[in-house]
């Protein structure tokens, strides 16, 4: 011990902290299985950093949540690599945490004396999935608003209090800006606070009970005196099984494995490759972002994150009248079961061998939400046609940017538009046949490159960005005359001719 | 590391320092570090960011249609608004500058800003000066010399141009509070 070391000993008993929380003896034959709950918790961790600066930067307002979700993405240093991480780790969230519960199911750790900390992960295992429904909306784009109007109508067809409920959740009768503060709110204030306290509940329940031992070594003990086997008694409810239970637990401890750092090696080990994984996924693919909420494009067909997937083709599957009672049935009947579980289950087998309703009902319940989750996957629906063609989430931004930009007062777009400010520009509704797209780019950006005296503006930065300007660009060169019905159409000749130069605009 | 024993010796036994043991316990501490670089180098790079983030450059503006506007021996205040880009939200902002000649040919244009903390100061007619209503400052009006209060440095005297008559200003923006005067 250094000098620092042992004065903070002295006053704040690092050694017994040590001892408490470390140093334990922990139960032989643990598994990389049991490396989920500590990767679940450094991805929260990951979850929390990475919220807390992305929310430095967020506007929670339907005129600003968009722009600024685009600002991260574009200005801010590492800003798109952090949306992605978060957005990656949110996924990674639901995987460990289903995959923690299966292993806790499969071991039959949730039996004596491990209730109450399995009724705690069933509760965060619904506040993760809260997370995830709330943070999809907050980007604000076509994606999350239409999603989320599904998602608060569902909760909207429960019996009785639908009304209410669905009230509650948007902050009025209409999905808008109430609902987005809302949203905000208990994303970042009222469920972070609930899975800490639930969190720190369940380790300090971990480590005051330990580990859950191997399930056959529970299921008997061998006397060590005789040496003769001795079943355990055939109910957790009987009174001598907690004598038998501690005698059995306490002879599993015995192997010299140690939390830190035998169990705590592995848990960073697993946590960091999941959290590698995450980065990757972020740096590959990052979160996206579609165009901005348009609540009046009823044509935009929404789809729930994938871990609502089975839930939501469940729903498609369903007639009419029996939409309620299943939309609000199955998600509280899924509650009741988890919840109930450890307190009917009192069984004293352990091993998945000796378990066979248990076997089935894991069988049954994975198998039945891979395929409905198969099933959505397969039954992805195809976006509805614009303008004769389905637009790229560029084009649609460019669109989206056209619109704002009011590029459609002085130009028609297909008879739609244009002539109200300046009569001379032109229509662009075949502009896609003329022009490729790094002309249009170069066009936008500074007009004068190519017509001296065109009275259009220049749009280059910080007017628009690059990439806004390529966007619109993109949705140019999509625009190829209005198709007939089944003519195809018009593949574009370019006759492009760019300036040797672009000469940077004159100042005064 | 000095482990009390506890009175258990089966449950509790003291870990013995083995080579096995230091080498997890250093591969854990390696693990966790780099877990941390990971996701903790990209949360500060963006959360510092605004601390290297570009600001609005200098650019030039028309401040006065007519030299003939303006008035001899008594600088004028130009307010001008521009749109600007203040983070994600297009918005308007209002600048300054003080415009003076003694003789109606050579001009010359001030920051409209105070060089102490920023303030916007007034023309005292009686006393002939700058006064900054802050704290005190007192600039002079031809050379924009400090005459008086805490401002560090004269005022931040801008180029002009006058061309058809017609006056424009390099509008930019310095730091504030120190003596030098450096972009800001």
């Amino acid at each position: 011990m250094t000098r620092l070391t042992r004065w903070l000993d002295e006053r704040v008993d690092l050694t017994g902290l040590r001892r408490a929380l470390l140093d334990r003896p922990v139960p032989s034959g643990l598994t990389w299985w049991h490396t989920l709950g500590s990767a679940t918790l450094a991805v929260f961790l990951v979850q929390l950093v990475t919220g807390i600066v992305l929310a430095t930067y967020y506007a929670p307002s339907p005129d600003h949540a968009y722009d600024s979700i685009r600002f991260i993405d574009r200005q801010v240093t590492s800003g798109a690599l952090l949306r992605g991480i978060h957005h990656w780790g949110a996924s990674a969230m639901v995987v460990l945490v289903l995959a923690h519960m299966v292993r806790v199911f499969t071991w039959g750790a949730y039996k004596y004396p491990r209730e109450i900390n399995w009724t705690l992960g069933v509760g965060l295992l619904f506040l993760v999935l809260a997370f995830g429904f709330t943070g999809y909306l907050l980007p604000w784009d076509q994606k999350a608003y239409w999603a989320t109007e599904v998602g608060t109508n569902i909760a909207g067809v429960t019996p009785v209090v639908g009304n209410a409920v669905a009230r509650l959740l948007r902050g009025g009768a209409q999905l808008g800006a109430a609902t987005l503060t809302r949203f905000f709110a208990l994303h970042v204030l009222v469920f972070p606070t609930l899975l800490v306290g639930l969190v720190l509940l369940h380790v300090a329940l971990v480590i005051r009970q330990g580990i859950a031992a191997r399930p056959w070594a529970l299921e008997a003990t061998k006397d060590p005196i005789t040496g003769q086997l001795k079943d355990a008694p055939p109910r957790t409810s009987e009174s001598g099984y907690p004598q038998f239970y501690r005698a059995a637990y306490a002879a599993e401890k015995t192997g010299g494995v140690r939390f830190w750092p035998d169990i705590i090696v592995k848990d960073v080990g697993v946590s960091l490759a999941v959290i590698g994984i995450i980065v990757l996924l972020a740096l590959r693919f990052g979160a996206g972002l579609e165009a901005p909420a348009d609540p009046t494009d009823r044509a935009y067909i929404p789809r729930p994150e994938w871990y609502f997937l089975p839930f939501f083709q469940l729903l498609k599957l369903v007639p009419g009248t029996w939409e309620s009672a299943i939309a609000t049935g199955v998600p509280l009947l899924l509650v009741i079961v988890l919840l109930a579980l450890p307190f009917v289950d009192r069984r004293s087998a352990r091993s998945l061998q000796r378990r066979p309703v248990a076997r089935l009902a894991l069988v049954g319940l994975l198998a039945v939400s891979s395929m409905l989750f198969g099933a959505a996957v397969q039954d992805a629906p195809k976006k509805a046609p614009e303008v004769g063609r389905v637009l790229s989430s560029q084009e649609r931004a460019g669109r989206a940017l056209f619109l704002r930009q009011q590029c459609n007062t002085c130009h028609a777009v297909a008879g739609l538009g244009g002539g109200r400010v300046e009569e001379d520009a032109p229509d662009l509704t075949e502009i896609g046949l003329k022009h490729s797209p790094a002309w249009l780019h170069s066009f936008i950006e500074d007009p004068s490159r190519f017509h001296l005296t065109s009275k259009m503006p220049t749009y280059g930065p910080p007017t628009l960005t690059h990439q806004e300007i390529e966007e619109i660009a993109q949705y140019l060169t999509s625009l190829r005359g209005v198709p007939a019905a089944v003519v195809p159409p018009k593949q574009p000749e370019y006759h492009d001719t760019f300036p040797a130069v672009a000469s940077p605009k004159e100042k005064p | 590391m000095q482990a009390s024993s506890t009175g258990d010796p089966v449950s509790d036994p003291e870990p013995a320092r083995t080579p096995r043991r230091r080498f997890l316990q250093w591969l854990s501490g390696l693990g966790a570090a780099m877990a941390a670089v990971l996701v903790g180098y990209p949360s500060l790079r963006a959360f510092f960011w605004p601390t290297r983030a570009k600001v609005a450059p200098e650019h030039w503006v028309k401040v006065v249609d007519d030299v003939a506007l303006v008035d001899i021996g008594a600088p004028v205040r130009i307010d001008f608004v521009e749109l600007a880009n203040d983070s994600w939200v297009e918005t308007r902002v209002l600048n300054s500058v003080w415009v003076y000649t003694e003789d109606g040919e050579h001009f010359k244009a001030y920051n409209g800003h105070c060089t102490h903390l920023g303030c916007g100061y007034i023309y005292d007619k009686d006393k002939k000066h700058f006064a900054c209503p802050c704290h005190h400052g007192v600039f002079d009006v031809k050379t924009g010399a400090v005459l008086g209060g805490p401002p560090p440095r004269p005022l931040d005297e801008l180029e002009l141009q006058v061309k058809d008559a017609e006056i424009h200003v390099k509008y930019q923006d310095f730091r504030l509070g120190i003596s030098e005067r450096i972009e800001s």
